[in-house]
């Protein structure tokens, strides 16, 4: 252990200072201002802005799409995870490069990419006007800048777990007859169910909380192609404080929760990797 | 032949991994497959099982050219050289899954797991994850598992690279009792000499992707055919020119000469020599104490040569002035290994 000295001890105590003066000054006092906004015109105030008709309908919508997209980078993150690091091929470092590409594009561009390629003035928007499929303006179109911003979550959390082990196991069970979905069900998933959860923890936090490229997609139709982020913004710009903060509070309970989720997995990860690494 | 490989090749990108491979296996044999480190051994086993496959040449298992048998229709038995245990399940699930997938009953599933427990001596250990077990339980689990399902051929490889040395001896003799016992076809690989001598039945070995030579353990540790293999058995002393150590009669194009400890007799000056005519002084440069009995190092002619003595022998120390008797030598030329005998074996020997 390394021993503590008097002046490493008045480091240790100015460096939890720094730490624990920048988490109130940046998390807890915004949080704690989110909440007494909401309540400062009384419950009923609250109450009313949480009800309201456009606030459940925007709460769906950013339910949906979160949901969409976790399903569907669930699949997308399984596929480029196993082949990433079970097969050899041609481009796969250019793919591993690409699937990183929406955590550091801005969501704006994301957004107007989605824009440019099936809006007004996209060479495909005659086809899809064809087959009375509508994507700007409307809930596809939310759904698809979801799933682009939230894609790499998953699978950026199963490739070191699966790079970390060789293929032996899958190896041993083809050997023995098993066919693939038994070997995946019963070798490769309960490696990688932690990481697994914890990236659709990740996933589903960063789907709730997109504004950026889901701003640009919405057209901001209110009861119609409003998320709550899009929402409080609204709200905000109208002038509404108070119910722009008790629509924020549900945006903060939505992350609390997940929060609390992620450290059960982690807890619960850490703990079974004791008794069966 | 039970098992059969006809000239196997096999590259990975440019690097040739089995190079024109032919050999055949007798049902019943335990087969070593030996040779250094990246000689290809693992890619032999691995095209064998069905993991890997060859460029062209057949591989034929009970007189079926299985080339296109997928490896889970292959029904061999393979122990990784990692094990590959499923870590997520315990001794016995681990044992019982290829009788499941073989969709067995559970009852069948019981018994044949509980008769495996206790052939590889694990008894009450059936609900531990194989973190909770040393390397040998480990190696004996991947031994139950790969025999589970009652294949008609076992592959191991390294069975025993990652066990510590005390109990890798006794593992060696455990499975080849077991291999014995059961009448199961199989193969091992081994980088380890000793290893393949004592347990294989046959020895195949392996240089360069290429099988340099086939036969008994004595056979090829006597008689090998190839510089490789002289040069791979035993301890050998090897170095240039033998032309200064007399009575040897000449190769041509020699390159190598090598000298295994059990070729040199070291005398000391006070001891009788029975060639002492043709004897070399040397002197001795070290001495080791081995388990089983003194090694020592000599330096004659300016080569240095390694030779034992028992340890009832008179004690030799260094400094000592010796004299030195080489039985025989081998010498390379090319990729041929010939075997010298010294010609004063040949001659009556007067004893004064
Ligand atoms: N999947 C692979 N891809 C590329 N090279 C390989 C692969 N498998 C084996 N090799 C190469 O083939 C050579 C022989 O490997 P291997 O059969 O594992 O040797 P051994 O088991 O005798 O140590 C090694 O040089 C290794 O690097
Ligand atoms: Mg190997």
């Amino acid at each position: 252990m390394y021993k503590e000295t008097k002046s490493s001890k008045a480091v240790k105590w100015f460096l939890i200072g720094v730490s624990v003066l920048f988490v109130v000054l940046m998390l807890l006092l915004p949080l704690i201002t989110v909440i007494t906004e909401a309540f400062k015109q009384g419950f009923a105030v609250y109450e009313k802005a949480v009800t309201d008709n456009y606030t459940v309908k925007a709460f769906w919508l950013t339910l949906e799409a979160t949901a969409l997209a976790v399903v569907i980078n669930t699949v997308f993150g399984l596929s480029a995870a196993w082949s990433l690091t079970k097969f050899h091929f041609r481009g796969k470092k250019i793919l591993t490069t690409l699937i990183d590409l929406p955590v550091t594009v801005s969501p704006i561009i994301a957004g107007l990419i989605f824009l440019l390629t099936f809006g007004r003035q996209s060479p495909i928007f005659p086809l899809l006007q064809d087959w009375d499929v509508k994507i700007v303006f409307a809930v596809p179109g939310i759904v698809l800048a979801t799933i682009f911003v939230t894609f790499p979550f998953i699978s950026r959390e199963l490739i070191p777990v699966l790079e970390a082990r060789g293929n032996d196991e899958e190896e041993a069970a083809a050997l023995m007859g098993a066919k693939g979905f038994t070997i995946f069900r019963k070798i490769t998933f309960p490696h990688i169910k932690w990481a697994f959860l914890y990236g659709v923890v990740l996933c589903a936090a960063r789907a709730m909380g997109e504004f950026g490229a889901v701003s640009v997609i919405s057209g901001h139709l209110r009861g119609k192609t409003n998320t709550l982020p899009l929402h409080v913004e609204i709200l905000f710009n109208e002038f509404q404080y108070v119910p722009a903060f008790a629509v924020a509070s549900i945006l903060v309970l939505l992350a609390i929760f997940i929060l609390i989720a992620r450290s059960l997995i982690e807890y619960n990860g850490k703990k079974k990797n004791k008794v069966e690494p | 032949m039970y098992v059969e490989l006809k000239n196997i090749n096999k590259h990975f990108g440019n690097f040739k991994a089995s190079d024109n491979v032919s050999f055949g296996i007798e049902k019943g044999k335990l087969i070593g497959l030996l040779g250094p480190s990246g000689s290809g051994k693992t890619t032999i086993l691995r095209m064998i099982a069905g993991l890997e496959t060859p460029d062209n040449g057949d591989i034929i298992i009970d007189g079926k050219v299985i080339n296109n048998v997928p490896a889970s229709k292959r029904g061999i038995g393979f122990v990784f050289q990692s094990y590959a245990l499923f870590r997520y399940m315990t001794v016995f699930e681990n044992i019982a899954f290829g009788l499941r997938v073989l969709k067995k009953s559970d009852s069948e599933i019981k018994d044949r797991v509980a008769e495996l427990v206790k052939l590889i001596g694990l008894d009450g250990l059936e609900n531990r994850y194989p973190s909770q077990l040393s390397g040998g339980q480990r190696q004996r689990v991947a031994f139950a598992r790969a025999l589970a399902p009652n294949p008609q051929l076992l592959l191991l490889d390294e069975p025993f690279a990652a066990i510590d040395a005390k109990v890798r001896q006794e593992l060696r003799h455990w499975l080849k009792e077991m291999i014995a016992k059961l009448g199961v076809t199989s193969i091992f690989v081994t980088h380890d000499q000793d290893e393949a001598i004592e347990v294989a039945d046959e020895i195949i070995i392996m240089n360069k992707g290429r099988i340099d030579q086939i036969g008994k353990p004595l056979d090829v540790y006597s008689t090998p055919k190839t510089a490789f293999v002289a040069s791979f058995f035993g301890q050998p002393s090897i170095f240039k020119d033998y032309s200064k150590f007399r009575r040897f009669d000449a190769v041509e194009g020699a390159e190598q000469t090598i000298v295994r400890p059990e070729f040199v007799k070291v005398t000391k000056k006070t001891e009788v020599q029975k060639f002492k005519n043709s004897a070399e002084e040397g002197v001795v440069t070290d001495v080791a104490f081995r388990g089983s009995g003194i090694e020592l190092s000599v330096l004659v002619n300016g080569v240095t040569l390694t030779a034992r003595r028992g340890f009832d022998e008179p004690s030799v120390s260094v400094g000592e002035k010796v004299d030195v008797f080489i039985y025989r030598i081998f010498v390379t030329a090319g990729d041929n290994a010939y075997l010298l005998e010294n010609k004063s074996l040949r001659e009556p020997v007067v004893v004064i």
